[in-house]
């Protein structure tokens, strides 16, 4: 099995469960992981080149979990771009062919494809086409990723594909979770969006499951219920200021961009605006799984991850080159090797 | 090491006082204001009887009522303790908050008795549990006849129940509007939202005639719409609802709409775009709705839920019920119309 983008939270979050339940990990990122795992072999390896389609082979992975891609980054659009639509097409690429060993591949995407319209059905089902035309920067490339996916599946038919749209995250570092977590909240005026929130543990608990089995297509990956904006910024102890104007969405960014400093992508201005809650009945049918921790939940473990401030200890530098280095001494153990001899020490 | 230095230290060294800052001296006068304050809603109750009976005894007859002034207060004092509860309440998913809207109630009954006298007729006709799809006629710029249909289940039906209405994405994607919408449990006419209230046992309000209805001109004010494709009753059979139909008349009348100004509505992304004698030219003022007399009639149901759910495929059934509903409606709009004595009495 190969992970791609192991190195982000989410991703060797993944790793981590799925090391005991399959027989060879691996994991390719182009940064080294944020913490160091002993069950799986890390390459560094990028998805936007070609160079992914000959690890897929050489190594003969049977499932592949597609998580490099950037749904949340507002900034470098180019560069999301290129690891969303370039990266994915590389990664499909290397899973096609009638050499491939490819048998199971679970996309990442986001519920951010659907974007928010006021026409939307209070429900997002996924049989919703999201209208390319009026779509922009990260959700086109997200629509594009999703097509590309789609007409994969269709090709392949001895390779079951999932794609997994998760739901809007307030972890630490997301935008939302940011722009959620200011003391002073501008917002649209005359709007009060339902949003819908998903924990890290459930999205990583979701992957893991739709990589282990599962049937093919497109799932939402969201959790019960729903919270008002207004509720979010009141249990994170904020202060809501609607003062961004409801219309000519571009004005509103700029607007939490020169008062806040947080760079709203546009598909997020769209959803503080006209909320989005996605339907999650098929995944639990499918999968027999609904997320644990409800969206109160999530934003109740927001709120006291800011009163108590715990910031998560990243491994200590050397942490990952000693593990690097154990596991191939253990290797060598494996094959028959004495490994290294042993330091004899003087007395 | 010098002397200074020890010194220094032993200064620093010693015991810290606990220097509390002294209670500011109050002042007196802020005390009194404080405690005016607490009691001028009383002086003002006390006030305005005085004067409610002097009125009385000197013209003969009730000038100032004080069971509605009680009533307004009351409303004022039970929205404060609304914004007090903080972020602990319940909405359901749709957004809806039952308790907000049943503070909101008061307003809505003002307008319901008072502005447009608002005569009801065949309430018993709505299911008092269970679910149900009523079907109304829609017309004034403005959906103030889904408000006034809500107010009167709410208001004069035996088993009081929330009204879910269904609005065109329009109103929506409004500022204001579509807040105060979805917080009073209205949510976007689509099948999809259609089904899943009347699966969750809701009554739910339909405007066939969507934004068409409401974007009458005046001289066609009585006459109904195409009611869309039938898709309600379609949604109905599936979800094995009972249809009820709905005559309004009075919002007709709200907002006389002359004409619709087409070049500006295409500007601003609209339908329509009024132009009444009042608006846009009295800016604001010209949204203030006229006072007509309105009456609602609620018809017998026809039992769409006797069909299997297979019929919901059968178009002919579909056009046939849906032309069935329209019929009802228009019929109930022409027997009211004669019953009302003129458009503002």
């Amino acid at each position: 099995m190969l992970v791609t983008g192991v190195s982000n939270p989410l991703g060797s979050e993944v790793a981590r469960r799925l090391a005991p339940q399959v027989e060879q990990l691996f994991g390719c990122d182009v940064a080294d992981p944020v913490a160091a795992l002993e069950d799986m072999d890390f390459v560094h390896a990028d998805t936007r080149l070609s160079v992914i389609g000959k690890l897929i082979r050489q190594l003969k992975v049977d499932t592949v979990v597609h998580l490099a891609v950037t749904v949340d980054s507002p900034s470098a659009h180019r560069a999301a771009h290129e690891t969303n639509v370039i990266g994915t097409m590389n990664v499909l690429a290397g899973c096609a062919g009638p050499s491939s060993p490819v048998r199971r591949l679970v996309v990442k995407s986001s519920q951010a494809v659907y974007g928010a319209s006021p026409s939307d059905p209070s429900f997002l089902g996924e049989d919703i086409v999201a209208s390319e035309r009026k779509a922009s920067g990260n959700r086109r490339d997200l629509i594009e990723m999703e097509q590309l996916t789609q007409e994969f599946s269709l090709r392949t038919p001895r390779c079951d594909v999932a794609t997994l749209r998760l739901g809007y995250r307030v972890s630490e570092g997301t935008t939302l979770g940011r722009y959620l977590s200011l003391p002073i909240v501008p917002t649209f005026a005359g709007f009060d969006p339902r949003l819908q929130l998903l924990h890290e543990d459930d999205a990583a608990d979701a992957i893991v499951r739709a990589a282990t089995s599962g049937p093919q297509g497109a799932f939402n990956v969201a959790a019960d219920g729903i919270v008002l904006l207004s509720q979010a910024i009141a249990i994170m102890g904020g202060q809501a200021l609607p003062v961004l104007p409801p219309y000519g969405r571009w004005m509103g960014r700029l607007g939490v961009r020169t008062l806040t400093g947080i760079d709203l992508p546009a598909h997020l201005a769209d959803v503080l605006t006209f909320g989005s809650v996605a339907d999650n009945t098929r995944f639990a049918a499918a999968f027999g799984w609904t997320p644990s921790v409800s969206t109160r939940g999530v934003m109740d473990a927001l709120a006291r991850g800011k009163a108590s401030d715990i910031l998560e200890a990243p491994s200590p530098p050397q942490e990952y080159e000693l593990q690097v280095y154990l596991q191939r001494r253990r290797r060598a153990e494996r094959n028959g090797h004495q490994g290294t001899t042993p330091l004899a020490l003087k007395s | 090491m010098s002397t200074q230095s020890t010194t220094e230290l032993k200064r620093r060294s010693r015991k810290a006082e606990v220097v509390s800052p002294k209670p500011a001296p109050r002042l007196d006068v802020s005390r009194r204001i404080r405690r005016l304050q607490r009691q001028a809603p009383m002086y003002a109750f006390q006030g305005l009887n005085d004067l409610s009976t002097r009125l009385r005894d000197a013209t003969g007859r009730e000038v100032i009522d004080m069971a509605r002034v009680m009533e307004l207060a009351q409303f004022a004092y039970r929205q404060r303790e609304l914004a007090r509860r903080g972020p602990d309440y319940a909405v359901d998913e749709f957004g809806f908050d039952a308790q907000w809207t049943e503070s909101m109630l008061p307003l809505f009954k003002i307008l319901y008795d008072d502005y447009w006298r608002v005569e009801t007729t065949g309430i018993e006709n709505v299911p008092a549990d269970g679910r149900a799809l009523l079907v109304a006629n829609h017309a004034g710029v403005l959906p103030w006849d889904g408000t006034m249909i809500k107010t009167a289940i709410f208001a004069e039906h035996q088993h009081p129940r929330h009204v879910r209405a269904l609005v065109a994405s329009l109103f929506m994607g409004m500022p204001m509007l579509s807040w105060f919408l979805r917080r009073t449990g209205q949510t976007v006419g689509h099948p999809d939202d259609t089904r899943r209230l009347l699966e969750r046992d809701e009554l739910v309000l339909v405007f066939p005639e969507g934004v068409k209805g409401t974007g009458k001109e005046f001289k066609d004010r009585y006459r109904l719409r195409r009611f869309g494709r039938g898709g309600f009753v379609a949604t109905a059979i599936r979800a094995r609802a009972p249809i009820v139909p709905v005559s309004v008349i009075g919002s007709e009348e709200i907002y006389p709409m002359l004409a619709n100004a087409e070049p500006i509505a295409r500007a601003f992304g609209l339908p329509y775009f009024p132009l009444t004698p009042f608006w846009p030219w009295l800016g604001l003022l010209g949204l203030i709705p006229l006072p007509s007399k309105w009456r609602i009639q609620f018809h017998e149901p026809i039992h769409a839920e006797a069909h299997p759910v297979s019929a919901a495929d059968d178009q002919n059934l579909v056009m046939t019920l849906s032309d069935q509903v329209r019929d009802t409606i228009q019929k109930g709009i022409y027997d009211n119309l004669r019953l009302r004595r003129g458009v503002f009495v």
